[in-house]
């Protein structure tokens, strides 16, 4: 038995994992990113200065002292406590990268297991349009070095929609609903708050259709159209420079405008963006900007950063039929426990040797039998070859 | 696309199925056609399927959209896009009681229903307090003493206790379109299309 919402990983799976990671964390280093590794517990009150819903639910448990600690529940969060405790008088830029796992009590229906393994960046000091696009860029590389096809990453921006409604001018109630409604993008709510706080049909219609439309066509047209403030073009005009920028990286047909994007976590601040794939209902990737999160750690840097959940890209990676191989077949040899220098040797040729006793069946392909002073070798494709040491050899480097 | 439509033992209703026709979809394989069954039209895929598999499905991106009721929305709070109300199945989630109230409400009723969640989180708004238990026909619980009302859809306690009073709406429910996270990224296009031909199909009806 374990715990509702915990998972063994076995092999091959456990294989492709590991390569998936491995493929990631080069894409990563190749930009300049470095690896950090934070502890499975921090103190509560360092995650609660995020102020993320999602913390409610997180495992807490008291230490020795009685201070309440917490398992995390992400990444990000630690990166910046650790940012702003051990990197205030480095240089900036700061380029981080993590691949680890978080953990969240289970929860049916949001479609993850209660740990998680992500693979994610944060970068940290820049405020520019060209950090947003180099986080967008670096996801579509990740994910086009995984021979990923079909994925898609919606971009978006929390400044464009929280301008938005500013600017209708509600009462703070009906500001409050109205943001509810649309984070839960519920339409029909959405227009019956509308209706109630006098916003007028055209501009309720303009949103609705910003809102509605994820941008193929002519979600930038409306969005400026909407744009009613100077914020709000803005928001707007960073949007489509991370855009561009994205687009001469070489993945313009990976992106999409999306200005009815919003995520859950409260302290994104400016673009955010999603990517998705064929086959997988939720995200496989998200991320964003937030300009305010390392201010709650008393160091005023802004920051940039995304997670891909591992175990739903690699749900996208099989279902699109371009699972990474995982590790090669295991040569099992019969007597080469009673052999240790023929396993070596065999080992030094790149081969993976599972030794077993002389006696033993003949479990799985390819199986290497010593017989006597000959030995028999039954390959993966049904073929048998028999003979000495050399022609075992000369057989195994012929596959 | 890969749509579902939540059957909960019977065909799609009629009007439901004339409006998509009227939108341009091909209905015809689906008229008459019992869940759980999946049809396969004109390069789309239609799943008739119970309320909470359609759901579901949806939310793992096997369906790209669904129309399913308001209630079930309510209830389960998936993350979906709620993207259209489509007008057909108009009825009423309502607090139901007993006529006879000369007992007054207890401080902390009993209620009987098949939305648990719904009924804890609209007392909890209203800063009542309730106790909320799952009963698939709610309708029969007062009945049996087993509870002080009833959290149900207003035609079906019209229709199985019509003994009991409705005492509140707690919201207006009809059937709605709603869209997977995935499908509004990866089939925007054709989403986009399908909304704005429901909608001219409502404002024509």
């Amino acid at each position: 038995m374990i715990p509702e919402g915990m998972r063994d990983v076995l092999p091959p799976e456990s294989g492709q994992l590991r390569a998936i990671e491995t493929a990631l964390c080069r894409r990563f280093e190749a930009y300049g990113y470095g690896e950090v590794r934070t502890p499975w517990l921090e103190y509560a009150e360092t995650l609660e200065v995020a102020g993320d819903d999602t913390l409610e639910a997180g495992y807490r448990i008291h230490d020795q002292q009685g201070h309440q600690i917490m398992l995390r529940t992400d990444m990000t969060v630690p990166v910046a406590r650790l940012a702003a405790a051990r990197y205030r008088d480095k240089p900036l830029p700061l380029r981080f990268y993590y691949v680890a796992p978080s953990i969240r009590p289970w929860a049916p229906q949001r479609s993850q297991d209660g740990e998680f393994v992500q693979a994610g960046v944060e970068l940290l000091g820049l405020r520019s349009p060209q950090a947003d696009a180099e986080c967008v860029t670096l996801l579509c590389d990740g994910l086009a070095a995984l021979d990923l096809r079909g994925f898609r990453v919606a971009l978006g921006t929390v400044a464009f929609y929280t301008a938005l409604v500013d600017s209708l001018g509600l009462a703070d109630d009906d500001r409050g609903k109205l943001l509810e409604a649309l984070a839960d993008r519920d339409y029909p709510l959405l227009e019956s708050i509308a209706g109630k706080a006098d916003v007028s049909d055209e501009v309720l219609r303009a949103l609705w259709r910003t809102l509605e439309l994820s941008g193929t066509r002519d979600g930038l047209t409306q969005a400026r159209k909407l744009a009613s403030s100077d914020a709000m073009e803005e928001a707007i005009e960073h949007l489509v420079e991370v855009r561009d920028l994205v687009a001469d990286a070489g993945f313009g047909d990976a992106v999409a405008f999306d200005f009815g994007l919003l995520q859950d976590l409260s302290y994104y601040s400016g673009v955010i963006f999603e990517a998705y794939a064929p086959g997988v209902g939720l995200p496989i990737a998200s991320g964003g900007r937030y300009d305010g999160l390392l201010g709650r750690f008393d160091w005023d840097i802004p920051g940039v950063g995304f997670a891909i959940a591992l175990d739903r890209l690699q749900e996208a990676l099989e279902e699109a039929g371009a699972a990474p191989a995982a590790a090669p077949a295991t040569l099992v040899f019969a007597g080469g426990l009673e052999e240790p220098a023929r396993a070596a040797e065999l080992r030094r040729a790149g081969w993976a040797v599972a030794t077993v006793s002389e006696d033993a069946d003949p479990v799985a392909r390819p199986f290497l039998r010593r017989k006597g002073g000959s030995y028999s070798l039954d390959l993966t494709g049904g073929d048998t070859v028999t003979g000495g040491w050399r022609d075992i050899l000369r057989a195994l480097e012929r596959r | 696309m890969k749509l579902g439509l939540a059957c909960d033992g019977g065909p799609p209703p009629a009007a439901l199925l004339d409006l998509l026709g009227t939108a341009g979809l091909p209905v015809t394989a689906a008229v008459g056609a019992g869940p759980p069954v999946l049809i396969q039209a004109e390069g789309d895929a239609w799943a008739l399927a119970p309320g909470v598999d359609v759901l579901t499905a949806c939310l793992h991106g096997a369906l790209d959209v669904a129309v399913v009721g308001k209630d079930l929305l309510l209830e389960r709070q998936p993350e979906l896009f709620e993207l259209l109300d489509l007008r057909v199945d108009l009825d009423h989630l309502v607090y139901a009681g007993v006529a006879d109230s000369s007992r007054g409400e207890p401080s902390r009723p009993r209620v009987a229903t098949p939305y648990p969640g719904c009924t804890w989180r609209y007392f909890a708004a209203a800063g009542r307090q309730v106790e909320p238990i799952v009963f698939r026909v709610a309708a029969l619980a007062p009945a049996l003493g087993l509870a002080d009302g009833v959290v149900d859809l207003q035609s079906r306690v019209e229709a199985e206790a019509p003994d009991l009073v409705v005492r509140e709406e707690i919201a207006a429910c009809s059937l709605r379109l709603v869209a997977g996270r995935a499908a509004r990224t990866l089939c925007a296009g054709r989403l986009e299309d399908l909304v704005e031909r429901l909608r001219a199909a409502l404002e024509g009806s």
